[in-house]
């Protein structure tokens, strides 16, 4: 348990600068996923933090202490890769205890600790199996293992859920939140899918090029996005994020509204429009609608909703739900 | 029963093992014949086998010091080119440093030099360093020329270890060398094997080295002996054919139990396939 302070960290690689100036505070015993598109720089301050990645400036505290230029292994940190990384010649009980082995501690202690993290995870029946007969979600399992018998003060996940099937990753999902719960440490978790950020966070840290866009709880980004970035990377199907004279006239650089603070009336409404192609969910339904004067707009409607392609209507959004992001960066709500 | 694609591979192969059989056969069965049916037949089975030659050989204790001293040089040649071999090899794959590029195409250019051109210095300098007459003036020169070809040989299948291995052995507290160890090595079976052999039929088999290195009877590698034998029986070709069928047998076994690994790919499970 601890907590984890990045202090003005930058990374570059040679003359290619990943990471500008990144300040952030991960509280203890938090559950803070790094979340981004491909290429923000997520993986690689992930990795600082563990320290495969060499600091360029600034400084990474862990638990009080400056573990800046400390290796890996002294920082108190166990790591689960997006690969699984498991060690292909030795057993679970030998991947899981690898790491004790190392630390030289006693054989009997060893195996209590492997024992214990194996019930944790229920792996006590594929102790003595190599990697290679496992199937992918045991396989996870077993490096989550190698993660919990170190005992760290801060779990490091790098897109560990991103090799499995939808199924899969949805109970994986659940048995992490509940790790988390149960052994009460500080997690970092790194992933490119909002979803996993939205289920399982209670800190999300939105980077785009190297730079942090906003961090805040779940619902927080959700009702209150603080550029245009977070607002389409946030929610599915994505905010429409709507510019021309529609924006101009309320003094905006752009509107955005969520699809699923849009009514629909074949009467009356703010914006008229004809549906261009309706996507029926059972649980949703989800319209896309050639809107006059402002272009596609994506509209969610609960249950199931008939439409006829082609066929003219007409949308209200909900009031308080529209944000209005400012040519001067701030945004109102109306 | 089977289709052409099929016979026409069986075929091929047959021929392509033959090659290497008729010859080996012809051989281990020269032996159990007498000169005057090796005249006649040299292929077909000996009408009367005669054990004689066999005997007298494995009776013959120089035929044993032959083969005592071929098995230090080739398995000593073995044990240092995997030695030296891998580690740097393992340092060329895993380590960035200034210059690394520079020396391994140096360490390559060893791959263009051929033994015999190197023959007279190589001879000078066995003989400046006092070992001229010993094992290790045959084991030092074939370890340094079998450097090259192994250590680009490891460094392909070290460099082809995936980086996740080596990151999570580090956040579990283990080091470049102690990755060696604990995972380089065990996990390269197969190219170690693969190396291993040829080196040892190589050294095995060679013959300049050992002529130009030993004048000392009791030095002399099996081929050495060989010729030795021959000049001794030159008309008595069964006696020769004899001595070569004994002497192949350590490392057609060599070849035997490496097999296993040559074939074996280890890597498996390590990261999602």
């Amino acid at each position: 348990m601890a907590e984890v302070i990045l202090n003005q960290v930058r990374k570059s690689y040679g003359a290619v600068e990943v990471i500008p100036d990144l300040s952030l505070v991960i509280p203890d015993g938090s559950f803070t996923v790094l979340v981004g598109p491909s290429g923000c720089g997520k993986s690689t301050l992930l990795r600082m933090i563990a320290g495969l990645e060499k600091t360029s400036a600034g400084q990474i505290i862990i638990d009080r202490e400056n573990v800046t230029g400390a290796e890996p292994d002294k920082r108190g940190i166990a790591m689960v890769f997006q690969s699984y990384a498991l060690y292909p010649h030795m057993s679970v009980r030998q991947n899981i205890g690898f790491a004790l082995r190392l630390a030289k501690r006693p054989k009997p202690e060893i195996r209590q600790r492997v024992e214990e993290a194996a019930e944790i995870l229920q792996l006590e029946s594929l102790l003595d199996r190599k990697p290679r007969e496992l199937s992918g979600g045991q396989r996870q399992r077993v490096a989550i293992g190698r993660a919990i018998v170190r005992n760290p003060k801060v779990f490091l996940f790098d897109e560990p859920l991103s090799n499995l099937d939808a199924a899969l990753r949805t109970q994986m999902r659940v048995e992490l939140a509940e790790l988390h719960a149960k052994l009460d440490a500080t997690m970092i978790y790194v992933t490119h899918d909002q979803v996993e950020a939205m289920t399982m966070a209670d800190q999300i840290v939105i980077m785009k090029s190297g730079v942090i866009q906003q961090v805040g709880q779940p619902m927080e980004l959700y009702n209150q996005p603080e550029n245009p970035f977070v607002a389409g990377f946030i929610g599915s199907p994505k905010m429409n994020l709507l510019e021309g004279s529609l924006a101009r006239d309320q003094n905006a650089a752009i509107v955005g509204v969520r699809p699923e603070h849009i009514s629909i009336s074949q009467e009356s409404g703010e914006w008229h429009g004809k549906v261009r192609h309706a996507e029926h969910l059972g649980s949703d339904t989800v319209a896309y609608i050639d809107a006059d004067d402002i272009g596609s707009v994506t509209v969610r409607l609960q249950g199931e909703v008939p439409m006829k392609t082609g066929s003219p209507i007409w949308m209200t959004p909900v009031k308080g739900n529209v944000h209005l992001f400012r040519p001067d960066g701030s945004v109102e709500r109306v | 029963m089977f289709s052409w694609k099929e016979s026409g591979r069986i075929i091929v192969l047959l021929f392509v093992s033959s090659l290497i059989l008729v010859p080996l056969s012809a051989t281990v069965l020269g032996g159990f014949k007498t000169t005057g049916e090796m005249r006649v037949s040299p292929f077909g089975l000996p009408r009367e086998w005669i054990t004689e030659v066999y005997a007298e050989i494995l009776a013959d204790s120089s035929f044993w010091r032959y083969l005592w001293n071929s098995f230090l040089i080739s398995i000593l040649t073995v044990a240092l080119t995997l030695i030296f071999g891998s580690m740097a090899a393992y340092a060329f794959a895993q380590a960035k440093f200034f210059g690394a590029n520079f020396l391994y195409s140096y360490l390559l250019l060893g791959l263009m030099f051929p033994f015999a051109a190197a023959i007279l210095p190589l001879f000078l300098t066995v003989r400046d360093l006092g070992i001229l007459d010993t094992p290790w003036g045959v084991i030092l020169p074939q370890v340094a020329f079998g450097l090259a070809f192994s250590v680009m040989f490891f460094r392909t299948f070290f460099a082809q270890m995936p980086d996740e291995l080596f990151e999570a052995a580090r956040v579990d507290g283990c080091g470049y060398i102690r990755f060696f160890f604990l995972f380089t090595l065990p996990l390269s079976t197969p190219i170690l094997a693969t190396i291993a052999t040829f080196v040892f039929v190589q050294s095995w088999n060679n013959y300049l080295l050992p002529l130009i290195m030993l004048n000392d009877r009791e030095g002399y590698t099996w081929t050495l002996g060989a010729m030795d034998y021959r000049g001794e029986y030159s008309w008595e070709w069964n006696r020769t054919l004899a001595f070569v069928s004994a002497t192949l047998a350590p490392a057609v076994v060599f070849f035997l139990a490496a097999q296993k690994y040559i074939v074996a790919g280890l890597t498996g499970g390590a990261v999602k396939g």
